[in-house]
């Protein structure tokens, strides 16, 4: 119980981290996005995405703009609002402080 | 071949086939309930919908095919991920993101305090007092019910309670409360929960897919409640009360007329049953008590549905229930129309017994319910019936009426005795007039009568009584024992025993017969001697009190023994007798 509380809270972070970071690179529609979580191997499932947008959305950490799509309904394409940089920019301090935290307490570890 | 429907997303229209629709159709209310009825749950599930018409759409275009079928929608929901995972990834991604922004937003208090003690207005009879209660100490709700119903049948002790608890415990109106009074901790989630609760049909949102499906039972269940109302339900609930009341004490009347069959005395026996044998008796008392009872339990269980939204009765069980209340019946009427056969016919046999002839006769009652020794072994031997206090009961009989006949001065004064009987011939009411044992004891100038007939064993009630008629000369005196006179018809004990100056402390009364019957020895009180004698007694008991008396304002007579003291204020004077003793 204990130990997938923690990893629930580790990955929580993380995940909006890796949202932000993946458009931060610039505008992308929504199923491009689960694509790269894929790859990253962080989400499964397309269903779970759009909560999070939609928050972070709420949130003006980010923004949309609908496009014309050739296959189909006009697409969401998501960019990253200044505040988003903003928090964005915060959350890579955090994270390089993280990880220095992570490994300084690796380290000695044997195993 | 199969059924194609059309269906219209975001504007767009598929055709698609009647499985595949009905497998989307659940997969979007599940999304529809996972998600909730918020502005931004909205948005979510437009941006699911539009996806889905994405999908549905690049399929069409890269199969070259015109129609969706099981197989895309299946992989279509693949791809977005079915409500499970979501609840699995947003345990990981959501929760916390909205627990700030709800908790500022709906819960005064950051920290889980644990269950709070309030009304549930999702869950009610009357004021959700129960449910509430049920969610505090986290069991069902209908356990609090039947222990409140309890409480009311005690005493009514429960209708208080819940009238102070419904004060008392505020009402959970907010989600936040609801999830306090449940013990949850506020967060996105169980707000989830809560807004699943009150998921309505998604025909806004998937207007081709858009049937609204309900809860049934529970939305059936609120309407039944709706249209009742709180006045209804009043009513109904006092119902309940009644038709539980009224099943409780039908089962204790039961029970106790059932201990006197077997055996276990107690005054609870319900008269005409002694009219019947004990196996007809067992019989009938349980076929009355069938007949009663089932209506009120039919009433019962009735109101138990309404109320609490229970299951209907098994119909197997009703039906049998039925059956039985219809048997009941036919059987009850049977029994009366036997039981009134075996009074049709009745019999009376004459007994004359001489008796000594005295100046005086004394006639007194002897309660034979005090036995002595010698009695209870004559009583043994003629009725073959052993006897204590207990048992005699059943075996006494007091319909016993005396009657007081003149006949010559000179002839020889005797009892008539008349025993009586019914029964289905005239021959068995005949059989049980001469059961009866009846019969007065002198003793010189005392005649005995004795308090009770005695029955032999198992004889059936059936209307037995003796009639006694003493004949006595013209002339005789007559003096009858004041416990004798319930016994006495035709005269007026009372009315001579009042003639006595004591009145109702009159132990006896004294007589004379006369040609037209017995006539009270004792005169009338004269008026007037009672009134002087109240006039003195007044007077003596002014003088008693005369120890303390004002004559005038402020002068006081006082009265000490031999010594008076008499104070006038006004003219400031005081008499003393008292002896100056030096």
């Amino acid at each position: 119980m204990i130990a997938e509380n923690t990893q629930t809270q580790m990955r929580k972070g993380i995940l909006e981290y890796c949202i932000l970071s993946i458009i931060s690179r610039g505008e992308i529609y929504a199923s491009d996005i689960i694509g790269e979580l894929k790859k990253a191997q962080l989400l499964v499932v397309e269903g779970t995405l759009y909560p999070l947008l939609t928050r972070l959305k709420n949130n003006q950490l980010l923004s949309y703009t609908w496009k014309e799509s050739t296959s189909g309904p006009p697409r969401k394409y998501y960019q990253v609002t200044a505040e988003g940089r903003a928090v964005l920019a915060r959350l890579d301090v955090t994270w390089k402080e993280l990880v220095f935290a992570v490994e300084t307490s690796l380290q000695g570890r044997n195993d | 071949m199969n059924k194609t429907i059309i269906i219209n997303i975001n504007s767009i229209v598929f055709h698609i086939e009647e499985d595949a629709y009905d497998t989307l159709r659940s997969y979007m209310i599940d999304i529809k309930k996972h998600f909730g009825n918020t502005a931004e749950s909205k948005e979510i599930l437009e941006d699911i919908e539009n996806r889905i018409a994405e999908m549905f759409n690049e399929r069409i275009q890269t199969g070259r095919k015109e129609v969706i079928n099981l197989d895309d929608v299946q992989q279509v929901i693949e791809q977005m991920g079915r409500v499970s995972d979501f609840e699995e990834s947003e345990a990981v991604t959501v929760e916390e993101g909205f627990r700030d922004e709800q908790q500022t937003r709906q819960a005064p208090h950051v920290e889980y305090v644990g269950k709070k003690l309030m009304r549930d207005p999702d869950d009610k009879m009357l004021g959700g007092v129960c449910s509430g209660l049920a969610h505090y100490f986290g069991i069902e709700p209908v356990w609090i019910r039947i222990l409140l119903v309890l409480f009311v049948l005690i005493g009514g002790s429960g209708i208080l309670a819940y009238i102070i608890l419904w004060i008392v415990m505020p009402i959970a109106e907010t989600r936040a409360d609801k999830m306090a009074m449940r013990g949850e901790e506020p967060n996105l989630q169980n707000f989830k929960k809560s807004y699943d609760e009150k998921a309505k049909g998604f025909s806004e949102t998937l207007s081709g897919a858009g049937e609204r499906v309900g809860s049934g039972v529970r939305t059936a269940g609120n309407l039944v409640s709706g249209c009742l109302g709180l006045i209804g339900k009043m009513i109904a609930w006092i119902m309940l009360i009644f038709a539980g009341l009224n099943l409780l004490g039908l089962f204790i009347f039961y029970m106790f007329n059932m201990m006197n069959f077997f055996g276990l005395e107690n005054p609870m026996f319900f008269p005409p049953l002694k009219g019947l044998a004990t196996n007809d008796g067992i019989i009938a008392l349980t076929f009355g008590f069938l007949a009663i009872a089932i209506p009120f339990f039919a009433l019962f269980f009735w109101l138990i549905r309404v109320l609490f939204k229970t299951d209907k009765i098994n119909s197997y069980l009703s039906l049998t229930m039925f059956a039985v209340w219809i048997v009941s019946i036919v059987a009850i009427v049977y029994y009366c129309i036997a039981a009134s056969q075996d009074f049709r016919e009745e019999s009376t046999i004459n007994v004359q017994k001489n008796i000594q002839p005295q100046e005086i006769y004394y006639f007194t009652e002897k309660d034979i319910r005090v036995l002595d020794a010698s009695e209870q072994d004559s009583l043994k031997s003629k009725f073959n019936i052993q006897l204590d206090g207990q048992d005699l009961r059943n075996y006494l009989h007091r319909d016993i009426s005396i009657y007081f006949e003149s006949i010559d001065s000179l002839s020889q004064p005797y009892i008539q005795y008349s025993y009586s009987a019914k029964g289905k011939t005239y021959q068995l009411a005949s059989e049980r007039a001469d059961n009866i044992a009846y019969e007065g004891i002198q003793e010189d100038q005392t005649i005995l009568f004795p308090s009770h007939f005695l029955l032999k064993k198992n004889a059936l009630d059936r209307d037995q009584r003796v009639r006694v008629v003493v004949y006595l000369p013209q002339g005789a005196k007559v003096v009858l024992q004041r416990n004798i006179e319930s016994k006495i018809r035709d005269i007026s004990y009372w009315e001579c025993q009042n003639n006595y100056p004591n009145g109702g402390q009159q132990k006896y009364t004294e007589w004379t017969m006369s040609s037209t019957g017995l006539l009270c020895a004792q005169l009338p009180k004269p008026k007037k001697e009672e009134e002087q004698e109240e006039k003195d007694e007044v007077e003596s008991r002014r003088e008693a009190s005369l120890d303390n008396v004002a004559i005038e304002k402020d002068s006081v007579i006082h009265i000490d023994g031999s010594n008076v003291t008499i104070e006038v204020k006004d003219k400031n004077v005081k008499i003393n007798t008292k002896k100056e003793d030096s």
